[in-house]
């Protein structure tokens, strides 16, 4: 017992010192590492806005805050706003465009941020010490950074996508979902809380641009099934041919630069890749 | 005592009251038509029995290793612990880990194993009446004869416990919304042929794999996504367990499989959903069109197109902070729609454009006439009467408050224009529009005064805010098994929705 409490301890100590402002050593993910497990039914403690308009994306990419005048920002609490003085979040000069969801570790962020440095890309995840680890990570590379101010448009945030994904983008606004490594809930009991299925992949068709694409992988032949079969059940997806896949860069990094996909690769696993091109919306 | 009649449906000239599990039928003067009884009730309960002790001996029996373990019922020991760890006292569960053994088998309290109705809804000409009750998770469809006379014509138990149900526009499928989240197109009369068209496909469920020829049993994990020793050992012990049950397995979810009546999933959240609605459009060809309109726990309210495009979400009306438990369309203003939960205020939208249009404090109004003390509500009842002046009044019930809010839509806002305090007679549970304006109020007397206890009130409006009202007292009083603690578990199921961090 008296070894648990100091890992316990040593564990805050060190996370406490990676709050100070001047650390230029990466984080280590011993200190972060949590089961790799999560309900997504639960009602964690989770934080996240009533509406994505008051979403505030400031903290996560300071670099890319518009220049205004900007009052002092009412807090989002509980208290009942009137409606002609809607809370006021400071605007960034762009959207996200790309998610991440269930971004781990984040080695897909990383990699992702200086092939399309123009784009803002958000990793979600829905554990809080892996969140932790990201976040702490990607603040050292961009101190580490701090001349060519790269990795400013990638940011990290905790939520549990399968609930609340409309609550942080509105209607169109990504042009790509990366799935990357699910948990495969092999047991058939636990498939209702896979991250794909046909009903919450109405929810990705909303999130998505007309064209955007979903993107998937994982080393389970069965996850990589079910998800073809959902998506592909989902009238406003459809499967991108196998030419085009291995023609995008995205696939290339999602295969070898998520930790998840090195662990694959380290014990020799095979990955399987499916993108989803989200279709034009019907007329009704 | 009478057992309070929780959910009222006017159908013309007749009122449907649902008390526990029974509905009785009404004419407009409140006299009694004709009742409708729950069938295990009336045959002295053998299957009932059955049920229990089918329940008792799964909660006794240890887990199968082989089969998945039963679903494990939150039972009221749970509950008491759950409130005394809250409340902070010393506990000696407190320290221990809370794990899936951990509570021994004891006497399972099955009140909410009880069937209760928990939706009553009509069809536009009166012609059926649809139920559904809880625990046995079925509806029932019944034929009408216009005098208050229901025939069972179907029975069907759904996949999961339905929360809310309605109707298609055309009033020939039933929408239901179950607590797992997933929005079932069902028609209203079960037929041979299909009555969806054709092009309406139901997605694969995320609960059920697709019913099909039973698969040779292959373990989904390999010795390629499966590494440390432990894992490989349990994968290999898998395999050989699961090759032996296999045939039982088979025959076991051959029988378990999915309903065989025409059912449809056309749309689901990942949270439990409390309210359906559909709301008649025009859609961008100009054609009449229809939406569904779903709420859930997690205080989102979705838009979704109708059938056969249910798939495609509209947008969501996003602004509630809280749970969203009720939802209505206005009447004659079908462009708005009005929503209710836990939030202090109900939300009044336009929901094609998901605009916020306004919201009412229900929490003020309460706390100004009736408990000043208040600080939560939890929106029970929400329902828009078109009166017969012209007037739309949207009436609201937040639960175990013992008054009706109503609200009169002016043009696109919401004013409030009585509180009507029934502090002498008990809690309203549910309201509805009788002829002559008059407003149907059905009562828990079981907190009022013994000498005002009268299950329902019919209100008279003779000013702007002043109300004349009539007890209806000569009601069947009914007969339930069920004691006071339970029936008020099974009326009230709000409050309950709420998470449990708002209450630090």
């Amino acid at each position: 017992m008296a070894a648990k409490k100091n890992k316990k301890q040593k564990r805050e100590d060190y996370r406490a010192a990676m709050k100070q402002d001047d650390v230029l050593t990466m984080p280590r993910k011993k200190f972060y590492r949590q089961r790799a497990h999560a309900n997504p039914f639960s009602d964690h403690q989770l934080v996240y806005p009533p509406h994505p308009d008051q979403m505030d994306w400031s903290t996560l990419y300071p670099a890319y805050v518009a220049q205004e005048e900007s009052q002092p920002e009412a807090t989002p609490s509980s208290t009942t706003e009137d409606l002609s003085a809607p809370v006021k979040v400071k605007k960034l000069t762009q959207d996200v465009e790309v998610a991440d969801i269930g971004c781990g570790f984040g080695g897909l962020l990383i990699a992702l941020a200086p092939v399309m440095p123009q784009t803002l890309v958000l990793g979600l995840e829905i554990r809080v010490s892996v969140t932790q680890f990201v976040e702490d990570r990607i603040k050292v590379l961009r101190r580490q950074n701090e001349e060519s101010k790269a990795y400013q448009n990638v940011s990290v945030l905790r939520a549990n996508t399968m609930k609340f994904l409309p609550n942080f983008f509105r209607q169109g606004q990504l042009s790509k979902i990366f799935i990357c490594f699910p948990d495969p809930h092999f047991k058939a009991r636990k498939h209702k809380q896979r991250i794909v299925s046909t009903t919450l992949n109405s929810e990705y068709a909303y999130a998505v641009r007309p064209g955007g694409v979903v993107y998937t992988i994982t080393d389970v032949p069965d996850l990589h099934g079910w998800m073809v079969q959902h998506f592909e059940a989902h009238p406003m997806f459809e499967r991108v041919g196998v030419e085009e896949q291995e023609g995008d860069p995205c696939v290339e990094i999602m295969r070898n630069a998520t930790e998840e996909g090195k662990k694959v690769e380290r014990n020799k696993g095979e990955k399987f890749v499916a993108l989803f091109r989200r279709l034009e919306d019907p007329v009704f | 005592m009478i057992v309070p009649y929780h959910l009222l449906q006017a159908s013309g000239s007749v009122i449907f009251a649902a008390q526990e599990v029974d509905i009785l039928s009404f004419n407009t003067s409140m006299e009694h038509l004709s009742t409708w009884k729950y069938p295990v009730k009336a045959t002295e309960t053998p299957s009932e029995l059955a049920a229990d002790a089918e329940a008792s001996a799964t909660v006794e029996a240890p887990p199968t290793p082989e089969g998945p373990p039963t679903k494990r019922r939150r039972t009221e020991n749970d509950e008491k612990e759950a409130q005394a760890g809250d409340a902070g006292t010393p506990n000696s569960t407190n320290g221990q880990k809370k794990g899936r053994f951990h509570n021994k088998p004891q006497p399972v309290n099955l009140s909410n194993e009880k069937p209760f109705i928990n939706c009553l809804l009509a069809t536009a000409n009166g012609s059926h009446v649809i139920a559904a009750t809880g625990s046995d998770k079925t509806i029932w469809v019944f034929e009408h004869d216009g005098s208050g006379n229901l025939k069972q014509l179907s029975q069907r138990a759904m996949p999961k416990r339905p929360c809310s149900l309605t109707l298609t526009t055309d009033q020939k499928t039933i929408l239901s919304a179950d607590k797992f989240g997933d929005v079932y197109a069902l028609p209203l009369l079960p037929s041979a042929e299909p009555t969806l068209p054709p092009t309406v496909q139901s997605l694969p469920s995320r609960s059920a794999t697709p019913a099909s020829a039973p698969i040779p049993f292959k373990p989904q994990a390999n010795d390629k996504t499966v590494h440390t020793k432990r894992n490989l050992k349990a994968l290999e012990n898998q395999k050989i367990s699961m090759e032996l049950s296999l045939k039982a397995a088979a025959e076991k979810s051959a029988e378990e499989s999915q309903p065989a009546f025409e059912h449809t999933l056309l749309l689901g959240h990942v949270s439990m959903l409390t309210a359906i609605t559909v709301a008649p459009g025009i859609g961008a060809t100009g054609e009449k069109r229809e939406w569904i309109i779903t709420a859930d726990r997690d205080e989102h309210v979705r838009v979704s197109r109708g059938i056969p495009q249910a798939y495609f979400i509209e947008g969501f009306c996003l602004g509630h902070e809280d749970f969203v438990s009720r939802l209505c369309v206005v009447p004659g203003r079908e462009e708005l729609l009005v929503s209710g939960g836990g939030d202090d205020d109900v939300f009044l939208w336009r929901w094609k454009e998901k605009q916020l249009l306004g919201r009412a404090n229900i929490l003020e109004e309460i706390k100004n006439t009736i408990e000043p003390e208040l600080t939560k509500v939890a929106v029970s009842r929400l329902k828009g009467l078109s009166l017969a002046s012209g007037e739309t009044v949207v009436a609201v019930i937040c639960e175990k408050i013992p008054a009706v809010v109503l609200f009169t839509l002016v043009e696109d806002t919401l004013k409030h224009t009585a509180t009507y305090s029934l502090k002498e007679q008990g809690v309203p549970l549910d309201v509805e529009l009788l002829p002559n304006d008059n407003l149907l109020v059905s009562i828990d007397t079981t907190e009022g005064k013994p000498d005002a206890a009268a299950p329902f009130l019919v209100l008279t409006r003779n000013g702007p805010d002043s109300w004349d009202q009539k007890p209806v007292v000569d009601v069947p009083a009914g007969e339930t098994e069920l004691n006071g603690e339970e029936m008020q578990k099974l009326l009230y199921t709000t409050e309950s929705l709420r998470k449990m961090s708002d209450f630090d």
